[in-house]
């Protein structure tokens, strides 16, 4: 007995050690077939999501991208040096997006990091960057805590999105009008039951009820996101009977929020208020849209209404054949600030670029006034184009819309971040 | 935690009748679903996790044929149909060949093809999310219902689902096909010996559990966003229903999927933040005091 | 074993060099020992549990959240998370071992589920779908830094071996035999005097501190901990490890999840539709070889692998 078990035994190490092997020379081999190639080329390696149900993001963001790096390049990209975009499912799972960044650095040679994670996943490519050192340019996350907590930011991560607390800021402004206009007093909550969600709506009503202290958050329900079916909240929704909703739903969710809402007739009995409504594909999927609902832009090809907005969604919508969303818009501004600090320090170094990075505006066709302001102190982009307005059927989609007061935006900013001992 | 809005409902009649008729309608799709799972555990042996895939790719073709053909009638008996028949061939090609082994091949075999469907379904209708929109047929208002509303659409589902219900009872307990199926649940062996071709009884049991499932995705679809992914969601709740109610019982999936419906319900005004915790709770509860389900029996 | 370590020799060698195989091992000692754990449930007990994952997260989330206080030691963080495994595996592993058959294991998907639930909505405390933000920080301890890649990657090597040879120990002993017979014949075994369902419990409860370990070292490595730490697509994960590398075999489940971890990052690398890729990759395994790798590997090796009680075809 023993003898055999000790034969067996060796088998079994030398099937180890041959797998393991086997398993090094496929690594090994990959890693030597990407060092080869990346002498010319400038590498910009993207963890994104492009499966499953927020596919779409990874799509538009990639889309955004390359549609700035094409440009670079056809202009000749880095004195000869032509820019890659190495883009990588996560399937949005924070551990593998974490994996993919280390994957995208490490075998990939990627010089930087083009982060188009969701929030959850953002954070997990931050503790990766700030061990690596790479420059890392988050393009999706809205989460304010990633750049204004000190003890989150990193000096080489840039977040070149919007913010919760910007489009809450705007929001809250926007709808004080109406609360003093229509007596819009007893107010209820119906968000996805995740971060965003429960961030931005707390966020809105805070700003809200400084403006029109008589709101009243009457009551609240919370939709697991990607909840197929929101019976159970209409119904709370209609017992309650506020006279505004405020929802921070989205996408397909908000499409069928409102589908299912229709059958109730909810909405002629309220007035809606969502910050995600003004977006193309949601827009174009809603098969009967109520009247009067309230929303902030996502990404309008009419908002900013310049031409410079209007003529880079017709390019992007004839190189991909879909229209640009939000995310479109952000990858595209967050690779254009990369390109800017290479052209002007002629480096690829993170540290370099992250030194001009810093406090760097640029001109963009999203900008309020047609700049865009990487902010110094946290990292994160101001100045960008934040509208509300009220939804129509057909294009322009959105109508009397009222641009947010940056001025404003920045000085309840500035409050909110002592109070929450950020600074 | 929100008890006293809790209270406040149960104390009010109208509260009550809304949140029972809510329970109800979100119940009646589940039950569809569940339905076709418990049927085939319950005679197969066979926990079909791609069942969920199957409510998907309903939804889907359901999808398609209503813009193709402009009729929701025809979309979703065609479509359902063209499920099933999916699901037939599904079963003779690959599960049929794990009928004997141990349940993580099974387990692997529908894990394979979810992963599978999910990137075909990415494939044909993108990924963008996708909707059907009410047909015009029931593009109705609500109607009013002891105090509250009910849509007319909902109305519709619910007679169908219990139509669906009272006639799987009928076919399994009435007609000579549902002896069969019984007698298959019990021995097959014995079965096949006595002359009967079982495994086209199993195909043929498969094709009617994909065909709920298929059914399920293509009435929904008018109310419900579809994209990728969109199974997984529907199989855990058909999952835990099918457990409560007891593995092979229809009559037990149909008071489980009621009973989750309202404890969704009463959660939303309860316990808004742990809706889904209230459910397991509940079903590790039904597990440790009769694991063979409310209503299941006990398997031979 | 000799040659074992001279593996060992050669494998830290290599990694010091080139830190995406580097990389590949720690994430290899990390579901290695996952797999393992999972086997010594599933393939020497006969227990099959959907809900393995939960371990795995509260390891993760349990030393997480101790070392952000900041006030607790590595040392002492890992031995507290370890413990609370453990009182977590006792407390639902024998409420669980009570149910036969299927009913076992989705009762362990249940409570696996719940924790999740409770992961998700205690925002306060756990982060909730963000899961711990901030990192996780690592105090020297015992003149040990891991915030130094290469020192954590020695310390998870040397967990990892430790645990190997630990578990071997346990399936070679009588204790390892006592739990074959459970898995093969319960009623003879009880008709011996055995106590069935204690060592039921006492492998729960093993594996399960096992996987948690393996959840510690996974926080450590991504320096966070989320909420599908605890979902059931990684139990999922787990069983598919083991069935690809083998489960009669003792370290077909490490060779499952090095196959696991090589074919996801392969298929990530070339193509945009992982699912459809790896649902062909494994129908082909499960329909064509029918059995895990190694268990295909030693069986057409013949008689030289074959230890009687080892290798012999699970039935379960």
């Amino acid at each position: 007995m023993k003898k055999v078990s000790k034969l067996g035994a060796s088998r079994r190490e030398f099937l180890k050690s041959a797998a393991a092997t086997a398993a090094f020379a496929a690594v090994g081999g990959l890693a030597r077939s990407a060092r080869g190639q990346s002498k010319e080329v400038i590498k910009i390696g993207q963890p994104t999501i492009l499966s499953g149900r927020v596919a779409r993001l990874g799509e538009s963001s990639r889309n955004g991208a390359q549609l700035a790096i094409d440009g670079f390049n056809a202009a000749g990209g880095l004195n000869g040096r032509m820019l890659q975009l190495v883009t990588r499912d996560s399937k949005g799972r924070p551990d593998e997006a974490a994996r993919v960044v280390r994957e995208l650095i490490n075998t990939d040679k990627c010089s930087i990091i083009l982060d188009s994670e969701a929030s959850s996943a953002a954070f997990a490519v931050q503790e990766v960057i700030r061990q690596t050192g790479t420059l890392c340019m988050h393009a999706c996350s809205e989460t304010t805590s990633l750049t204004a907590d000190p003890k989150i930011r990193a000096a080489n991560a840039f977040r070149c999105a919007r913010q919760d607390i910007h489009d809450s800021i705007a929001g809250g402004q926007y709808a004080a009008q109406f609360v003093k206009q229509q007596g819009l007093k007893r107010w209820m909550i119906c968000s996805p039951d995740y971060a965003y969600g429960r961030d931005v709506s707390a966020l809105f009503f805070h700003f809200l009820k400084q403006n029109a202290p008589s709101v009243e958050v009457v009551s609240e329900t919370w939709p697991k996101l990607f909840a197929p079916d929101y019976t159970e909240n209409i119904t709370k929704i209609l017992q309650v009977k506020p006279q505004a909703l405020y929802s921070a739903l989205y996408g397909g969710d908000l499409v069928t929020f409102i589908d299912q809402g229709n059958l109730y007739g909810l909405f002629e009995q309220l007035t809606l208020f969502d910050p995600n409504m003004a977006d193309y594909t949601t827009l174009e999927a809603v098969k009967k849209l109520p009247k009067g609902i309230h929303s902030g832009d996502r990404y309008l090809s009419t908002f900013p209404a310049t031409k410079a907005n209007a003529d880079w969604a017709a390019e992007y919508q004839k190189k991909f054949n879909v229209p640009p969303i939000n995310w479109s818009w952000q990858n595209y501004v967050g690779m254009t600030f990369i390109i800017e600090a290479m052209k002007k320090t002629g480096s690829v170094d993170s540290k370099t670029l992250a030194d001009a990075i810093r406090g760097m505006t640029i001109d963009s066709p999203f900008g309020a006034d047609g700049k865009i302001t990487m902010r110094t102190e946290d990292q994160t982009i101001i100045n960008y184009a934040i509208g509300w307005g009220v939804i129509i059927p057909n294009a322009p989609y959105l109508e009397n819309i009222e641009p947010a007061n940056w001025n404003v935006i920045l000085e309840l900013e500035k409050d909110w971040k002592k109070k929450k001992g950020y600074i | 935690m929100n008890l006293p809005a809790l209270l406040d409902c149960v104390s009010s009649s109208s509260c009550v009748v809304t949140q029972v008729s809510t329970g109800l309608i979100i119940g009646m799709l589940l039950f569809l679903v569940a339905s076709g799972l418990t049927l085939i555990f319950g005679v197969l042996g066979v926990i079909n996790f791609t069942h969920g895939s199957f409510y998907m790719l309903g939804a889907y073709f359901a999808l398609t044929a209503y813009r193709v053909s402009g009729s929701y009638f025809e979309a979703v008996i065609v479509r359902a149909l063209g499920v099933a028949v999916f699901g037939v061939v599904f079963e003779r090609l690959f599960i049929s060949s794990v009928y004997n082994s141990n349940v993580l091949m099974q387990l692997l075999v529908c894990y394979a093809f979810i992963l599978i469907l999910d990137d075909v379904v990415k494939i044909v209708w993108g990924t963008d999310f996708q909707t059907m929109g009410m047909p015009s047929t029931f593009a109705l208002p609500p109607i009013h219902l002891f105090g509250g509303f009910v849509p007319p659409f909902y109305v519709f589902l619910t007679g169908l689902t219990v139509a669906a219900a009272v006639g799987l009872s009928v076919l399994v307990n009435k007609t000579r096909f549902g002896k069969l199926v019984r007698a298959a649940a019990v021995n097959r062996q014995m079965l096949a010996c006595l002359g009967v071709n079982t495994s086209l009884l199993y195909g043929a049991v498969f094709g009617l559990g994909s065909l709920l499932a298929g059914a399920a995705g293509a009435l929904a679809a008018p109310v419900r966003s579809m994209s990728p992914e969109m199974g997984f969601s529907i199989l855990i709740e058909s999952f835990i229903v099918t457990v409560i109610g007891g593995m092979g019982s229809i009559i037990g999936a149909f008071f489980a999927a009621v009973l989750v419906g309202i404890i969704r319900a009463v959660g939303s005004i309860g316990y808004p933040l742990f809706t889904d915790g209230l459910m397991f709770a509940f079903m590790a509860l039904v597990l440790l005091v009769k694991p063979t389900g409310l209503f299941g029996r006990k398997l031979a | 074993m000799a040659l074992s370590g001279c593996l060992a020799v050669i494998v830290l060698a290599l990694a010091f060099n080139n830190p995406q195989f580097a990389d590949f091992v720690l994430r290899l000692t990390i579901f290695g020992s996952y797999a393992l754990s999972l086997n010594l449930l599933i393939g020497y007990t006969g227990l099959v549990s959907f809900g393995h994952a939960m371990f795995f997260g509260f390891g993760a989330y349990a030393f997480g959240l101790l070392m952000q206080t900041e006030r607790v030691s590595i040392p002492l963080a890992f031995a507290a998370s370890i413990a609370g495994a453990a009182v977590l595996a006792v407390s639902i592993g024998a409420l669980c071992i009570r149910l036969k058959d299927i009913y076992f294991g989705i009762l362990t998907l249940a409570f696996q589920m719940l924790l999740h639930a409770v992961i998700l909505s205690w925002v306060s405390v756990t982060g909730g779908d963000q899961g711990l933000q901030g990192g996780i920080p690592r105090p020297p301890f015992f003149g040990v830094d891991l915030s130094h890649p290469k020192q954590f990657f020695v310390l998870a090597c040397v967990i990892f071996f430790g645990l190997v040879l630990l578990v071997r120990q346990i399936v070679e002993s009588p204790f390892g035999y006592s739990l074959r017979m459970v898995r093969d014949n319960p009623e003879r075994a009880l008709a011996l005097g055995l106590a069935v369902q204690r060592y039921k419990l006492a492998a729960f409860v093993i594996s399960g501190t096992i996987a948690a370990n393996a959840g510690i070292m996974m926080s450590l490595y991504v320096s966070g901990a989320y909420p599908n730490f605890a979902y059931w697509t990684l139990s999922g994960d787990g069983i598919l490890m083991i069935m690809l590398g083998g489960m009669t075999v003792f370290l077909g489940p490490i060779v499952g999840a090095g196959i696991f971890l090589l074919l996801n990052g392969i298929i990530t690398r070339t193509t945009e539709y992982s699912g459809l890729v790896m649902g062909i990759v494994l129908l082909s395994v499960v329909l064509g070889l029918r059995r895990g790798v190694l268990d295909f590997v030693v069986e057409r090796c013949g008689n030289l692998g074959r230890a009687a009680l080892f290798t012999r075809r699970i039935e379960l």
